[in-house]
Parts: C-alpha cells; sequence; structure tokens
C-alpha cells in the first residue's frame, strides 16, 4: 500500500484477503446486522430463525438480556427494561423530560456528566452504554453464523441526526468493540439496497418513518455515484409517536385518570398491536387488564387515520422543504423509496404517493432495507468488491454555527454542503498577553444560539502571548464522511498550533469513555496497555509498509537526497522501535514518519490530482 | 489546507478561469476527484493518510461549491485576479441603490397583496433577467481586465442572489400555510 495510493474505484489494497464486513441498522424499536454470504447480502436470524432484534435491553440483578428476552419482561419489569433509547441518544438531561410520556424511566438527576443516565436496579445507564448492548448481541450473531471475527461495521444513523447523536452511536460502537468503517445515514442505506438492483440513473427520494425518527432525502443516482442532494427530517417522530396518539385515546375513552409505569406500559403495547393490526385490517380490538381494571375498545381505521392526521402531514411538509432545498421539481423525482416499519401504514404510504404522484417502491422489506445498504456498504468498504464503482456523497443535515456576540449564531458551514467539509476563520485576541479563547459551536438553523442545539464548547490553549489584536487565529472546522466535526487552530504569525479542550455539551468526555472502557473489560489495566500496544504496532506495520511502497514508486523522483534520508531515517526508526516499544513510544515513533514525509505526501497528491483528470490509467501510471 | 496554494479551483477542475463555464464537466470532474479522494477509499490506509484524504476530500467539495454559485464564482475570480471582495464595502452605484430600495419596498408589498405567489414569481422572473444581464456584464469586464468595476457587479449579483433566497423562503412560507 502505498502513501496515498490512488486506486481505481473499487479496487482493493489487498485483493486477495477476503474481509467480513457488516451493515448494522441500530433502530429505536428494532435493531438488525447484515452480511455478505457467498455473493448475496442477507440480513442474519438468531438461533430462532428471528432477523429482527428488538432493541430492548433488560438489566437484572448481575446480568443483562438483548432482544426479545428483554422484550417479554418489559411490561412486568418496565423501569429495568430500557427500550427506545434511540431518542436520547446525544440528549441532554433536559431533552429527556420532555420524552417522559414515551420514555417512562426514572433519570438520575444529580450526576455530574451531561449524559443523562437512567437508574436501572444494576446500575444507572447511558443510552451509549445500552446501545453498546445491542451492538455486542448483533456482532456476537454475525461472528457465530460466519465463524470468523469482523473486520468491520457500517452502523446506519438517521439522516437527520446532529453531531452529538452521530458522536454518541460512534461512542457506542467503540464500547461494544467494533471498528466502525462509516457511518452511513439511514436513507442513503435505503437507496443503495434498491438503486443496484434498479434501473441506474435518476433522482430518489427517500422516505424513512422509523419508530422514533423521520428522514426525509433526495438523492442522485449517476454511474454508481449516490449524490445526496438534501436531507431533512424530525428525530422525535415516528412510529412510538402513532402508539402515543392511540394511548391518549385510549385514556380518554376509557377514562382513566392515574395511570402507574406498568399500566402505561401495558397501554403503549396494546396500542402498538392495534397500530400493526390495522395495516391490514379496518378495525382492531384493544384488551387491557391490569390491576383490577379491564379496558376493552375497538380502534376503527378511519378513527386511526384522523390520530394520526397531524403527524402524516408534518412528515409531508418536510418533504416540501427538502424538495425546495434539493432545487428539484416533483415530477422531477424518478423513484420514491420508503424506508421503515412506519410506512406499513396505509395512511403513510396514500399520503406520500400522492405528494409524489407516483406509487412507492414497496418491493424491500422497509424493515431490512437500511441494514441490506449497510452491508452492501461495508463490504465495498472492506474491499471485497472488485468491480463495484460505488460512492456515497453524504451532506451535513444542519448547519454548523458559533456563538457570536448577544448570544446570536453565526453559519459556518451551510446544511446540505456536501461533506466532508471545512471552513477556517481567523479570529483575534483582544487583550493584550491573551493566550486562551472559548468557542461555542452549535448546530442549528435557527438565529439565536438558544434556539440550536449545543454541540461543545472549544477552549483553546497556548496561544503565543502578543499585544492585543496583534494574534492572528485561523480556527478551523472539519467535518468528516460521518457528520463528526472536529476543530483545530493555529496562531498565523507564529505558527503555533493551539491545544483544544473540548467540552461536548451533550456527550461523554474522553475520560468517561475511557472508564466506561475500562469497565467493560473483565481483566486488569495490562490487558489495556497490551491492546494499545497491538493496535499501535499494527498501524506502525502499515505505515513502513506505505512508505516504503512509495518511496520505491517516486520517492527518487519528488524528494532531494536530504528528503529522502530524513524519511529513511525516520522509517528505519519506527521500525527498531517496533517491537519492544511501549504504546506511546511507538506512537511517537509514527509521529516522527509523519512529520518527515509530509512534504512528499502533499507533492504525490497534487500529482495524483493530475493523473486522474488527465482520465489515464493511475494503475498503470504508478508501476 | 494541504493543497498547493498556486493551483487555483479552476485548474484543480481542469478549468479555464472564466465566468461562463461546463457546468457539466465541472460536475463530472468533481465526482471524479471524490471518486479518487473520498475518505471511503482510504479505510484501511493509515491515519495520516485518512486524514489527508478528509482533508483534500473537503477541500475539493469547497471548490465545488465555489465554482458552481455564480455569485461565489465570480467573487472568487476576482481573488484569483488579485482584487479583495469585501462584504461590508457599500456601493456608490446611485441607481442601483434605488433599485435596491425598489426590490425591498416590491418584497414588502408582496407580503400584503392578494396573490403572494403571482407577485413573487413577478419579482423572481425581473431578479433573473437581471442575473443574466450582470453575468453578461462581469464576464466583459473580466476579460478585459476591468477589475474593479467587475467587483462592482460582483456585488450587484450578490444582491439579487439574496433577494432571491427571501422570496424563496417566502414562498415555502405561504405553501406551508395554504397546506
Amino acid at each position: 500500500m502505498a502513501l496515498l495510493q490512488i486506486s481505481e474505484p473499487g479496487q482493493s489494497s489487498a485483493p486477495h484477503q477476503r474481509n467480513h464486513a457488516a451493515g448494522i441498522d441500530l433502530g429505536t424499536t428494532n435493531s438488525l446486522v447484515a452480511v455478505n454470504r457467498s455473493g448475496s447480502i442477507e440480513t442474519l436470524a438468531d438461533e430462532a430463525g428471528r432477523h429482527l432484534l428488538p432493541s430492548v435491553v433488560h438489566y437484572g440483578e448481575q446480568d443483562i438480556l438483548v432482544g426479545q428476552q428483554a422484550l417479554d419482561l418489559q411490561a412486568d419489569d418496565p423501569l429495568n427494561t430500557l427500550s427506545s433509547v434511540k431518542r436520547i441518544m446525544g440528549r441532554g438531561v433536559e431533552d429527556v423530560a420532555s420524552l417522559l410520556n414515551v420514555l417512562p424511566y426514572e433519570f438520575d438527576g444529580n450526576n455530574e456528566s451531561s449524559v443523562p443516565r437512567i437508574i436501572t436496579r444494576q446500575k444507572a445507564v447511558s443510552a451509549i452504554e445500552v446501545s453498546a448492548e445491542i451492538l455486542k448481541t448483533l456482532n456476537l450473531r454475525a461472528e457465530q453464523t460466519l465463524g470468523e471475527a469482523l473486520s468491520g461495521v457500517v452502523i446506519t444513523v438517521p439522516a437527520y441526526f446532529d453531531d452529538a447523536q452521530r458522536q454518541a452511536t460512534r461512542d457506542a460502537a467503540r464500547l461494544a468493540g467494533l471498528k466502525v468503517y462509516r457511518l452511513l445515514a439511514e436513507p442513503t442505506a435505503a437507496a443503495v439496497a434498491y438503486g443496484l438492483d434498479q434501473q441506474p440513473d435518476g433522482v430518489i427520494a427517500v422516505y424513512d418513518l422509523g419508530g422514533g425518527t423521520f428522514d426525509i432525502s433526495i438523492l442522485r443516482l449517476n454511474k454508481g455515484v449516490f449524490e445526496v442532494l438534501a436531507t431533512g427530517g424530525n428525530t422525535a417522530l415516528g412510529g412510538d409517536d402513532m402508539d402515543h396518539d392511540i394511548g391518549e385515546w385510549v385514556i380518554r375513552e376509557a377514562g382513566l385518570e392515574k395511570i402507574d409505569a406498568v399500566m402505561s406500559r401495558k397501554i403503549l403495547r396494546a396500542a402498538r398491536h392495534a397500530k400493526e393490526t390495522l395495516t391490514t385490517q379496518n378495525s382492531a380490538p384493544i384488551d387491557i387488564e391490569h390491576a383490577g381494571q379491564k379496558i376493552h375498545l375497538i380502534l376503527q381505521r378511519e378513527l386511526f387515520d384522523s390520530l394520526i392526521a397531524d403527524l402524516v402531514k408534518k412528515t409531508l411538509m418536510s418533504c416540501r422543504r427538502v424538495l425546495r432545498d434539493a432545487r428539484i421539481e416533483r415530477e422531477e423525482i424518478t423513484n420514491v423509496v420508503m424506508v421503515g416499519g412506519s410506512t406499513r401504514v396505509p395512511l403513510v404510504v396514500e399520503q406520500v404517493g400522492e405528494f409524489f404522484g407516483r406509487d412507492p417502491l414497496t418491493k424491500l422489506d422497509p424493515d431490512r432495507v437500511v441494514a441490506i445498504g449497510a452491508a452492501l456498504q461495508a463490504d465495498v468498504l472492506a474491499g471485497n468488491k472488485q468491480d463495484q464503482e460505488m460512492l456515497l456523497l453524504d451532506v451535513l443535515p444542519l448547519s454548523l454555527c458559533i456563538e457570536t456576540m448577544g448570544g446570536l449564531s453565526e453559519k459556518i458551514i451551510e446544511r446540505n454542503s456536501p461533506i466532508p467539509v471545512a471552513r477556517a476563520q481567523e479570529f483575534t485576541t483582544f487583550k493584550d498577553g491573551q493566550t486562551a479563547m472559548s468557542i461555542h459551536v452549535v448546530q442549528g438553523e435557527r438565529e439565536l444560539v438558544s434556539d440550536c442545539r449545543s454541540l461543545a464548547h472549544f477552549e483553546l490553549r497556548g496561544i503565543p502571548p502578543m499585544a492585543a489584536g496583534a494574534a492572528r487565529i485561523r480556527v478551523t472546522y472539519q467535518v468528516d464522511a460521518d457528520g463528526l466535526m472536529s476543530v483545530t487552530a493555529e496562531e498565523l504569525s507564529s505558527g503555533v498550533k493551539s491545544d483544544i479542550v473540548i467540552k461536548p455539551s451533550y456527550g461523554l468526555t474522553d475520560v468517561e469513555i475511557e472508564s466506561m472502557l475500562r469497565d467493560s473489560m473483565s481483566h486488569a489495566r495490562e490487558d489495556i496497555e497490551a491492546r494499545m500496544r497491538a493496535e499501535q504496532q499494527v498501524e506502525a506495520r502499515r505505515v513502513i509498509e506505505a512508505i516504503d511502497s512509495a518511496l520505491a514508486q517516486d520517492g527518487r523522483e519528488l524528494l532531494d537526497e536530504d528528503e529522502f534520508a530524513a524519511i529513511v531515517a525516520a522509517r528505519d526508526e519506527l521500525s527498531s522501535v517496533l517491537e519492544q516499544a511501549t504504546a506511546d513510544q511507538i506512537k511517537a515513533a509514527i509521529r516522527q514518519v509523519e512529520e518527515s514525509s509530509e512534504t512528499y505526501v502533499a507533492r504525490r497528491m497534487n500529482a495524483s490530482v493530475r493523473k486522474v483528470l488527465s482520465g489515464k490509467n493511475i494503475e498503470q501510471l504508478e508501476v | 489546507m494541504n493543497h498547493d496554494s498556486k493551483q487555483n479551483y479552476f485548474e484543480l477542475f481542469g478549468l479555464p478561469v472564466e465566468f461562463q463555464l461546463d457546468t457539466r464537466l465541472l460536475h463530472d470532474n468533481h465526482q471524479k476527484l471524490q471518486s479518487a479522494f473520498h475518505p471511503d477509499r482510504f479505510v484501511n490506509a493509515t491515519d495520516q493518510e485518512r486524514r489527508i484524504a478528509v482533508q483534500q476530500a473537503s477541500m475539493i467539495n469547497q471548490a465545488y461549491d465555489t465554482l458552481h454559485n455564480p455569485v461565489q464564482r465570480a467573487r472568487y475570480m476576482l481573488r484569483v485576479a488579485g482584487v479583495e471582495t469585501n462584504d461590508s464595502q457599500t456601493t456608490q452605484d446611485a441607481s442601483f441603490l434605488m433599485e435596491q430600495i425598489e426590490m425591498r419596498e416590491e418584497l414588502d408589498q408582496c407580503r400584503s397583496c392578494q396573490d403572494p405567489m403571482r407577485c413573487c414569481d413577478h419579482i423572481t422572473g425581473k431578479l433573473e433577467q437581471r442575473s443574466a444581464q450582470y453575468a453578461h456584464q462581469f464576464t466583459e469586464l473580466y476579460s478585459a481586465g476591468r477589475y474593479d468595476e467587475a467587483n462592482q457587479v460582483s456585488r450587484k449579483m450578490l444582491f439579487v442572489e439574496r433577494v432571491g433566497e427571501q422570496i424563496d423562503e417566502y414562498q415555502l412560507e405561504i405553501e406551508e400555510k395554504l397546506f
């Protein structure tokens, strides 16, 4: 592998090795894992043949149950059986309060972390840890089926997830010990699943109504490139709300006054059952028994439709806006794809069809289509698809802004900008000798910071002391392909890079993650050290291999004698410490190689850009 | 960023520095470059390579965004020619100032008139006419090397774009109310 080797699309760096990669749909209600098994993408079932894993975790005295077993305990032990935690991923303590009717849990009110913890009889847990349990179960299922460990996974998130929600998902994967190739937007995954066996090019609208989230994305598909044009939605709208609408109707009809947690669970369960029945029937019975109370009601489809009319209308409003953002007319849409269990509701299919003026595609199982698309992408990223020219270009769902004077937000990166994306801004100091400053980053479209989602406070330290106004600090906001933001800062006149301390508004700090990781490992500290060392060794070997191959190709062409010698020296040093050094020492040696080869990499990059556009076969050029 | 500062965005996409550009070719070359540099192509590469790929792909996207939008393209061309483009500079052109005031008034009236949709369409039509006119002027002035005047025109283009955005937003509001 060469340093920034540009290979033809789809060509893997290690062509003979087959990597097992999986796609994971981490859903509000259900989760799934899909893999490529001898050429076809399949979702995997448990021993009982069930593909859907209910996203439910039960915390007992000692043990933790995940999935159907947990779900079975929910009605009787609601407070220790956690479901729909996706709704509080990346959310703060105050957000949780507004969700109490949907998530009837007890929250730990006085902990120092910004991440809310749910109190169970075993321990207080965050949504991230609960999600990690679900991911572990899916990972185990994949490993048992394949008989081998997974090399990496693609995990889907709602397109409309903000930075904090995406970060929380990544953290959950880290706790579960998974290597994440990519976080992929759910609608994009669905489009991939449909796109590859449909006619190739066109404009696709993906309407994704899940248990707790709604997404609408417009994509252009052109020769294997899926380009998201615009995305919109609502991360707190979904099938759960339909259950809740029915539940409220039940409470009104039955004239209930006091409702405990168990009753509330039973009502919601009956409501969901009725909703499911109404996808094929015109009426559904609702029977609930609790503490000597008996409720019997019949819900007619027409009434159900009127209960959820507002919800469906809200989703169509989002569709309008996203069409406008994409600068696409309704007539230009060539396909409408339906995703998410809630699109089984007849009123939804009917109204969406009417809105777009064409029958939505429902050929693939709306519950599985996202996992299948994710697995396809995972397979490509793992380097298994030699001939597949597939590329997914995503966008930033919500604008990134910083707080300015008077609590106003200033947009740095507009929503629907293609990612990865970076923008730089210059600041100066306003006091003599000032060495630190703080930047508050928020996400959203509104003018007031208080109406946007706070992401983090970045504290820049180590600005060289100068007279007020003399320092020129360039702050770069970088959003990667996962939609995750990072910030770097540099004082331009001195070239000094600032240290940045991140205080996430609704996320775990590195220290918290570290301690959770330690807790999750059954062994002592040495094990963690050993693991970190092994990871650095793998990285070091990768670096050496990349340098060797690059130097052999064009080192003499692009470097003078001194530059060449400096890189070789750093490379040899790394190679010599590789076997005995500690993780930190290996890391430092890798850093040395990186620094010495910085210019070289830039030169190779420029050479590559020219080659890409000249249309020549790059592989041949590099031989 | 990690790109050669001597290479401008036009060169990156293999295009001549001209206002009237081949948008099809821009789009195709953007996808070609992303196909090569997108971080998804570097999943199993070293940390350094992955970092650089993210930066490079970001730069390609920024370059694309800049050239794709006519107003930003014009202003970028001026920067390539060494002209400062500053939003806070005000125009000295009296007739353009009058026009700005008229446009704003029309937009305000639109909010209270009987048929706001048609009213908006009417203004949009005018704006499109203006855009075409300014684009033409800009092209002429720029190729004649009259950058200061071209800069004035680019500011008019920016104004027209902003009014257009306001109308878009307003039309969406009306639609949502009717809906």
